[in-house]
């Protein structure tokens, strides 16, 4: 097991922090590590600036990440990884299309090339709408920018702008980008989430159509997802229960 | 050359996937298995839904691997349309099953048997009801009771899968005579702590050992194994290569599974072993696969 020492802790909203620390090995945009709160429990986490110090941003939903998000500076942060195939990296004009906790593994690949959906349930949830500049905000209850969902915001826009669509956030809404973006372009990479028990390709909690997400993603291309038919289909639950999406 | 060999039911190369690695996931499995591997054995599955332990279920450190996954399965009952997506791939499935006692068992292995697998083996490495860490396999009355009433009730072939940590391995092995195979080894007890947060590093405590730092453990105990009771041997524990694959053969294994190695080599491990194998054979003049079996038994 790694760890390392609390750089710093930032609380972003009500639920949401922002921890740095430093890692020894390079993180690249897309990989997640698996943060460990001894006796607690252990979740992974991805990154949302890869640049040491790296940073994490967990939201509170279960004791493990309650443990992480109260992590204080000067405190030791226990980890395995980096783990995951990170996504691909464009010079030219991005879009990245993120939903609730979805949007921070998406951060990394900001600049001011970059153009960003960002959508949430609720105001409240939003995070990071202070790091991009090219912004469209949609919210499901319209408390902020557009009312509705994140792909009715894409269907405004200009698709062929764009040299690289980045996506992350729940499965149901990228299925929903996946389906309006199919036979447009090929130039999109989705990151999957999905339940992760061991982070290493190895216990098949995470895996879809006989791919892990851990493993051989959780970054895939629009291209890979055309022969994946359990994305936003199916999926196992914790105990191995096949659930319908 | 002949790269087949018959555990009970005949499989088209030695290789096989171990139980409780990938293969949860119908799709998996059936991956898997159009990619080299000659059946899969799946997870072990008992009579109803088990959500296992919480993470940090497995523990990486070159070379030790632990893992303490609390026996997480869907069921019996939800896991039919996986083993039905695994079969789709046309290879044989062998249905792993845990459970208390011998009603337990037969209910769950005529269910897999009804569900299309080729092959029951029984996870005698599960706990056994008196508890204090005690394993079904630690106590040979109950694995012959297990064991005749499985056989009684299912027509496929039953392998039993030994536990290792038995103060005699001998004896579990003498009390499941009547298997058609018997699967060496399953995990070791381990624990490891973390000493900058003073803790075990499994959310379990204890654990299992896998990987490479078990083969010389499964390697003795097929040896021994098939040396004293000469019945058909699967082993399991290690395998990282074909070398260490060809070293189970000539110890008494018909064929060998298949399971942590992934977590470094990946699914194309079973692709490699068998180009490796039909090298090896090449260079060493064997035709036949089955002639290697316990050659090193003395
Ligand atoms: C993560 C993990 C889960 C396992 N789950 C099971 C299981 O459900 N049933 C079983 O009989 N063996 C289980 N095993 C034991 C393996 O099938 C195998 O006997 C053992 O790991 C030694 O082989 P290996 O070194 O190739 O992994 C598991 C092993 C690992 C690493
Ligand atoms: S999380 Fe275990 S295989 Fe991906």
């Amino acid at each position: 097991m790694n760890h390392s020492i609390v750089y710093s802790n930032v609380r972003i909203n009500e639920s949401t922090h922002s921890l740095r620390f430093f890692m020894e090995s390079p993180v690249h945009p897309g990989q997640f590590i698996m943060i460990w709160a001894p006796g607690i429990g252990e979740i992974p986490i991805s990154f949302s600036s890869v640049n040491n110090p790296v940073e994490i941003t967990v939201k509170i939903y279960g004791e493990p990440s309650k443990y992480i998000a109260n992590l204080m500076p000067g405190e030791k942060i226990f980890y395995r990884g980096p783990y995951g195939r990170p996504f691909t990296g464009v010079t030219g004009k991005k879009l990245i299309i993120g939903a609730g906790t979805g949007i921070a593994p998406l951060m990394p690949l900001v600049d001011n090339m970059t153009s960003a959906i960002l959508s949430a349930k609720t105001k409240n949830d939003l995070i990071f709408t202070d790091r991009i500049k090219n912004l469209y905000v949609v919210t499901d209850d319209g408390t902020l920018g557009i009312k509705g969902f994140a792909v009715d915001a894409l269907k405004q826009m200009d698709i062929n702008e764009f040299d690289m669509i980045y996506v992350c956030g729940p499965e149901i809404m990228m299925k929903s980008v996946y389906d309006y973006l199919l036979n447009k372009t090929d130039r999109v990479e989705f990151s999957l989430e999905r339940p992760m028990k061991c982070g290493i390709g190895i216990c098949d909690s995470c895996s879809i159509n006989g791919i892990q997400v851990c493993r051989d993603g959780p970054v895939f291309s629009i291209k890979d997802l055309k022969n994946m038919d359990e994305f936003g289909r199916t999926r196992l639950s914790f105990s191995g229960k096949r659930i319908y999406l | 050359m002949n790269l087949n060999v018959d555990i009970g039911i005949k499989i088209s190369n030695p290789f096989i996937l171990a139980s409780g690695i990938l293969d949860e996931n119908g799709y998996t499995m059936k991956r898997i298995l159009e990619n080299g591997a000659a059946a899969v054995v799946t997870k072990s599955i008992g009579t109803s839904e088990r959500q296992g332990y919480n993470p940090p279920i497995i523990y990486e450190n070159d070379p030790v691997f632990l893992n303490a996954v609390g026996l997480s399965n869907p069921g019996i009952d939800n896991f039919k349309d996986e083993v039905k997506i695994a079969l789709e791939s046309g290879r044989p499935v062998i249905g792993s099953i845990f459970g208390k006692d011998a009603p337990e068992f037969s209910e769950l292995a005529k269910k897999m048997e009804s569900y299309g697998v080729s092959a029951i083996e029984l996870n005698l490495s599960c706990p056994h009801v008196n508890g204090y860490g005690m394993e079904v396999g630690s106590d040979p009355d109950l694995v012959y009771e297990i064991v005749s009433e499985v056989k009684s009730r299912v027509k496929i072939p039953v392998f039993s899968k030994l536990s290792p940590n038995t103060s005699n391995i001998l004896e579990e092995a003498k009390a499941a005579e009547k298997s058609d195979a018997l699967v060496l080894i399953n995990t070791l007890k381990g624990m490891e702590i973390d000493i900058a947060s003073k803790k075990p590093v499994l959310s379990n405590v204890y654990g299992g050992l896998s990987g490479k730092c078990i083969k010389p453990v499964g390697i003795r105990y097929v040896y021994e194994v098939k040396k004293e009771t000469g019945k058909t041997v699967i082993g399991v524990g290690g395998i990282e290569n074909v070398n260490d694959a060809i070293e189970y053969i000539m110890a008494g294994a018909s064929a060998v599974q298949i399971g942590t190695a992934i977590y470094r080599h990946g699914i194309k491990i079973f692709n490699e072993l068998n180009s490796g194998l039909i090298e090896y054979m090449d260079k060493n003049g064997i035709s036949n696969i089955n002639d290697m079996i316990g050659v090193a038994i003395a």
